[in-house]
């Protein structure tokens, strides 16, 4: 079946298994590679041993010496093999420079690879250190560019952070026993290794060279650097010409920590001892560094980790559509997305969008009292970090929390005046209501929380120690008072404005036929420098509650201390919390209307007057289905149907219901005029007998309205 | 919780007035079910916060969440019944199928906010980890999973349904995906089972019971308090990851934006629309959806000078009425004041007209007789400059057209767009008699369909 269906039938990804249906880029047989994937695990293997052997080595052995004899053995090998003097092109001078430069790298690298050595001991090393090129960039790609490829690169990504992080944190590494004696005194991590490593690295101490006789350690020297430096080298080459380099990837780093681990655990086992023997340095079984559970997890990790970054993503490109091949495969086109990311440079983007900001007066002060709070928050966090207070850092990040809600408005109010877009067809305004309605949700959930909190604390009142509290909570509210100021501020400013444009649509009511760019624009002004702006309003009351907050930890500060009512915090914060929610009732109420196309209450007496005065058009029979809604600070838009009879012009009843409709404070207006013609059209036009039939009726009824104009 | 969720309604509600709206949702049968189960979760939850404080492990009190947000979807359910049940008011003219969105919003919203809270209190907690009792954990895991994936697979949930549905895929589902797709390639048998979409809250319940039954297993065994902080963050994590695409959809919709996956057909049906005759262009064009799936829209199309305007409105809502329910056309033209003016030609152009207009005009067409005598002197009289390059009786069309705008209309019934436009186009480039004779054709080729039909809709008015 699969075979007859082979040639015309698309396959699925998981479901066609053999025949040659199969999509996707080709395998070859996997038998041809064996031999290569055998010979590059067992070189792994040895490599892992060489590195084992290299820590024994390393005991006995200064770290700079050691690198001097192994780089100085692998050198003279590779000139032996590779004869780059006398044979291929002579090398320019440039080149001379970038040889130097990288003989320098390689060296500081090669430097702080065995100092990790002698830290960590082999296993961590060969954890941290052994991974191929194709997993480390994939690693990067998928944490700085974002566009990694696919769910799985960022799960090999996220599996690999947290290998690092149960390196550095669950890694209990020595036990404590046995690392009392190590010559430095002792760290009880790898992360104080680290440390240890950085602080040490200028002055390598030379502690350890006790090397009785050169002559015994030729051969250890011969193994290591055939094994880690010159099998390595040549059998990757050859593995990366012969096999795919993601396989070999794989394979190389699932084998090396796989062998890893084992020599962790049997390095110092007898059976191993064999292999020891070569290293006729003593060692002197003092400083052992064990297997522990969280290295095991770490080396799980990083094994899947490296699986999965090394595999190649078959799903992350985004391919367009081009066309169909002669089978009937679809074709795609893998260029995309090179080209459509033109991304800035950071620092021009900080700089843009801080002009942005700054243009406007509300992300203006929001942006100000946002720095204020940041710098308040790090002054105490920093403080609560040196004086060791849990107290005050905790706080510290319930500040930074609170913090998040002025981001969102101040993300809000950018995005509010951006230009409008073929999605956001009316501009972006709308997101300040959206903001102000989250701001809102935002203070019920806190208020939310305090209640209960208070509620189980007016039960049980627990005892807290105040001293720390009042320093802290003045502060707050000192900055709190600082945006109250300014908010308010901008709150009044607002409500001005809104009653100007009030009033200016007031004034030209009486003539409004021969005033109508003026007025116009002085209602689009108006309403733009206010109206209502629920995302000033969220922020607002956000700062309040926060300020509310401060002045209750006061009030109840003084009195548990003046009188020791350990009952008045609860009390206080249920009392607040009760406040917080009763201040958030209204936005969330105006808000919920305007998301929910409510006609806007404080145009609903004028819309209804322009209804009316419509109504009473020449030539007008009735209208149907008026929508006014509004739908940013700045925009009420407005639908409406009108059936005019046939004698009159379209074009004039538009201008005069326009004129009607904007005086009423609708700018964003589209006004379908109907005559009875339409309705013929529409009844022929449409198919469906549906339509027809609501068609006839709206017919039927203009007939009437019709028939009651003639009469009269 | 509760309360809160009372506040949430759109008007001031009074309670007296939400309990008359209740009663009416709780007068249907299939609500009782769900007040059934609201009932069944306000006691579990309230369970689960007591192990919660018992056992002191925060990665449980995100789980809880998951069961609080459960009663939200539950309430917005009850709130789609209502929706149902009401019809646009003057005031929400729009009806208050945007009430089921709203609702979503909001409790996807409220969902990623306790996450927030979760993480700011597991900040804290690894500055100071406090000892976890494993006591009620377990306990606690299985009853708010059974209970959630009880809840989700027995009451089917409307809006939630749709918006899971509807949505981009969260991370976590991404990731399932990935993954079942690679088993899949190990087992092809699974294939039924995995591949297709899994539902974000079964996955969600699951993944956090999952986390949930390790944390209880690495605090038995070694007493890694720390591994509940990062269970609760995994859980807050994953909650915002499963939240946050859908609260983007709800609040792309609130925020009345044009849905990305109709903007290919609504540019092929404006394209359509701009090519229709008459038709110079289409601005100002918005679209948007209501509630759940539904297309409001408006559109403002500029026409040629001499095209009838019934006509073109007409053409552009039946176009666009496949797409857009509910839809506001606004015709119009330039200038049309300016040929008021000048007087000169009005005369013949009328004379002109009353000429053609006995031709082609059945006695039935008594009534409309009178609109072109006081609508056409306006319009033909320009001899616009623009125009004038063009065929030399392009003034007198608008009297033809004004004709053809009530009768002939069956020609465009029967022959679809695609003639009527020709017909048209011919009743342009040739006036006079030319047009009526086009007519004439057009009119003995009635199938007869569409013919009766056109003779049934011709009389009644």
């Amino acid at each position: 079946m699969e075979e007859k269906y082979g040639g015309d039938v698309l396959a699925g990804p998981g479901g066609g298994g053999g025949g040659g249906g199969r999509l996707g880029p080709v395998d070859a047989p996997s038998a041809r590679f064996t031999k290569y994937i055998v010979l590059l695990c067992f070189t792994k293997f040895l490599k892992a041993v060489g590195l084992f052997e290299s820590y024994d080595l390393l005991k006995a052995v200064h770290i700079v010496q050691f690198i001097f004899i192994l780089k100085l053995g692998t050198a003279f090998l590779m000139v032996l093999f590779q004869k780059p003097f006398s044979s291929g092109k002579s090398i320019t001078r440039h080149q001379w420079i970038k040889i130097f430069k990288h003989a320098v790298a390689g060296c500081i690298i090669s430097l702080l690879w065995f100092f990790g050595l002698t830290l960590c001991g082999p296993l961590r090393t060969l954890l941290l250190f052994e991974h191929s090129d194709i997993v480390v960039i994939s690693l990067l790609s998928v944490l700085f560019t974002g566009s990694g490829g696919g769910p799985a690169k960022t799960r090999g990504a996220a599996f690999f952070i947290i290998a690092v992080i149960c390196l550095l944190l669950f890694d209990n590494d020595d036990l404590m026993a046995k690392m009392a004696e190590h010559p430095e005194g002792h760290h009880d991590s790898a992360l104080t290794h680290m440390l240890y490593t950085a602080i040490a690295f200028l002055g390598v101490a030379d502690h350890k060279s006790k090397v009785e006789s050169w002559f015994s350690l030729v051969m250890p020297f011969t193994t290591v650097i055939f094994l880690i430096m010159i099998l390595d080298f040549y059998v990757d080459a050859i593995c990366s010409v012969k096999i795919e380099v993601n396989k070999c990837a794989r394979y190389g780093s699932f084998t090396i920590f796989v062998s890893a681990l084992l020599f962790g655990n049997f390095w110092t086992h007898p059976i191993t001892d064999q292999l020891r023997a070569m290293n006729r340095a003593a060692h002197q079984e003092s400083t052992e560094h064990v297997l522990s559970g969280g290295v095991v997890v770490s080396a799980i990790f990083f094994i899947l980790s490296a699986n999965i970054l090394s595999s190649p993503s078959k799903r992350g490109q985004k391919g367009t559509l081009i066309g169909y091949s002669p089978e009937g495969t679809p074709l795609y086109n893998f260029m995309g997305d090179a080209f459509q990311h033109s991304s800035q440079s950071i620092p021009r983007f900080i700089k843009e969008s801080l002009k942005q900001i700054l243009e406007e007066n509300d992300s203006r002060q929001i942006f100000y009292f946002l720095c204020l709070n940041l710098l308040f928050t790090f002054v105490e966090l920093f403080y609560g970090v040196l004086t060791n207070s849990l107290g005050l850092i905790s706080d510290g990040f319930h500040m930074l929390f609170d913090c998040s809600a002025l981001v969102m408005g101040l993300f809000a109010a950018l995005m509010s005046r951006w230009k409008a877009t073929r999605i956001f067809s009316y501009g972006y305004g709308r997101i300040e209501i959206l903001s102000g309605f989250i701001n809102g949700l935002f203070l019920m959930v806190i208020a939310f929380f305090v209640f209960m909190e208070s509620v189980a604390r007016l039960i049980d009142p627990p005892e807290l120690d105040t001293h720390m509290l009042t320093p802290v909570s003045v502060g707050g509210l000192i900055v709190n008072l600082i945006g109250i100021c300014a908010f308010s501020h901008a709150h009044n400013h607002t409500h001005g404005a809104s009653q100007g444009s009030c009033h200016s649509s007031d004034h030209s009511h009486s003539h409004h036929m021969h005033s109508h760019s003026d007025h116009g624009h002085g209602h689009s002004h108006g309403s733009a420098g206010g109206g209502m702006n629920a995302n000033m309003r969220g922020v607002f009351l956000h700062v309040l509650a926060d300020t509310l907050g401060s002045v209750g930890v006061i009030v109840s500060t003084i009195l548990i201390e003046q009188f020791g009512w350990f009952i008045a915090d609860p009390l206080c914060s249920l009392f607040i919390a009760v406040l917080i929610f009763l201040s958030v009732v209204p936005l969330i109420k105006d808000a919920c209307q305007v998301l929910l196309l409510r006609l806007p209450p404080e145009y609903e007496k004028e819309l209804h007057l322009a209804l009316e005065k419509i109504q009473k058009i020449e030539g007008l029979i009735s209208y149907r289905d008026p929508h006014f809604w509004r739908h940013s600070a700045s925009i009420v838009a407005g639908t409406i149907h009108i059936q005019v009879t046939s004698d009159v012009l379209e074009q004039r009843i538009v201008q005069q219901v326009t004129g009607i409709l904007k005086d009423a404070g609708v700018n964003n207006l589209t006004i379908q005029v109907e005559k009875e013609a339409y309705f013929q059209h529409m009844s022929g036009l449409s198919t469906g007998f549906h339509d027809v039939l609501a068609m006839t009726k709206q017919m039927e009824s203009m007939k009437y309205y019709k028939d009651g104009t003639y009469i009269m | 919780m509760g309360t809160i969720h009372l506040f949430r309604k759109p008007q001031r509600s009074f309670f007296g007035k939400l309990l008359q709206e209740f009663g009416l949702v709780a007068a249907d049968r299939r609500s009782w079910k769900i007040l059934l189960f609201g009932a069944i979760n306000l006691t579990c939850t309230g369970f689960l916060l007591m192990w919660c404080s018992s056992t002191n492990s925060i990665a449980l009190t995100a789980y809880t969440y998951l069961t609080i947000f459960d009663l939200f979807s539950l309430m917005t359910c009850l709130i789609s019944y209502w929706v149902m049940m009401r019809k646009p008011s003057p005031v929400y003219s729009f009806g208050f199928e945007r009430l089921e969105v709203l609702a979503v919003f909001a409790s996807t919203v409220l969902a990623q906010l306790g996450a927030l809270f979760i993480l700011k209190e597991s900040v804290e907690r690894f500055l100071e980890q406090p000892e976890i009792h494993t006591g009620r954990l377990l306990v606690g895991t299985f009853v708010a999973l059974s209970f959630n994936l009880f809840t989700m697979l027995s009451i089917r949930n409307k809006p939630f349904a749709y918006v899971s549905e509807a949505a981009s895929t969260s991370w976590l589902q991404e990731h399932v995906a990935d993954l079942s797709r690679s088993v899949c390639g190990i087992i092809p048998g699974l294939s039924s089972v995995f591949l297709p979409r899994m539902n974000p809250f079964v996955l969600i319940d699951l993944a956090g019971a999952f986390a949930l039954c390790i944390t209880y297993m690495l605090i038995e065994i070694n007493n890694y308090f720390a591994v509940d902080t990062a269970s609760a963050i995994a859980i807050a994590l994953m909650t915002f990851g499963t939240m946050y695409p859908m609260s983007v959809y709800s609040g792309k919709v609130l925020l009345q934006t044009t849905p990305p996956h109709v903007i290919g057909q609504l540019d092929k049906l404006l394209r359509e629309v701009s090519t229709l005759d008459g038709v110079l262009e289409v601005r100002n064009e918005h679209f948007w959806t209501l509630g759940f799936g539904s297309l409001a829209g408006s559109v403002h199309v500029r026409i040629r000078r001499d095209a009838n305007e019934q006509m073109v409105l007409a053409h552009v809502t039946n176009r666009l009425y496949t797409l857009v329910s509910t839809l506001t056309v606004q015709i119009f033209k330039d200038d049309w004041i300016r040929p008021s003016l000048p007087s000169g030609p009005v005369a013949a152009n009328v004379l002109n007209f009353s000429d053609h207009h006995i031709i082609p005009m059945p006695p039935l067409k008594g009534i409309d007789e009178s609109n072109p005598v006081t609508s056409t002197p306006t319009k033909p009289s320009s001899p616009p400059p623009e125009f004038s390059f063009n065929t030399p009786g392009k003034n007198v069309n608008p009297v033809i057209l004004l004709n053809t705008q009530t009768r002939p209309y069956g020609l465009g019934l029967n022959h679809g767009h695609i003639p009527y436009n020709s017909v048209v186009n011919q009743g342009l480039g040739v006036p006079g008699i030319g047009a009526t004779q086009g007519f004439r054709t057009g009119f003995t080729n009635i199938p007869s369909r569409y013919g009766t039909n056109n003779r049934i809709g011709q009389p009644r008015p």
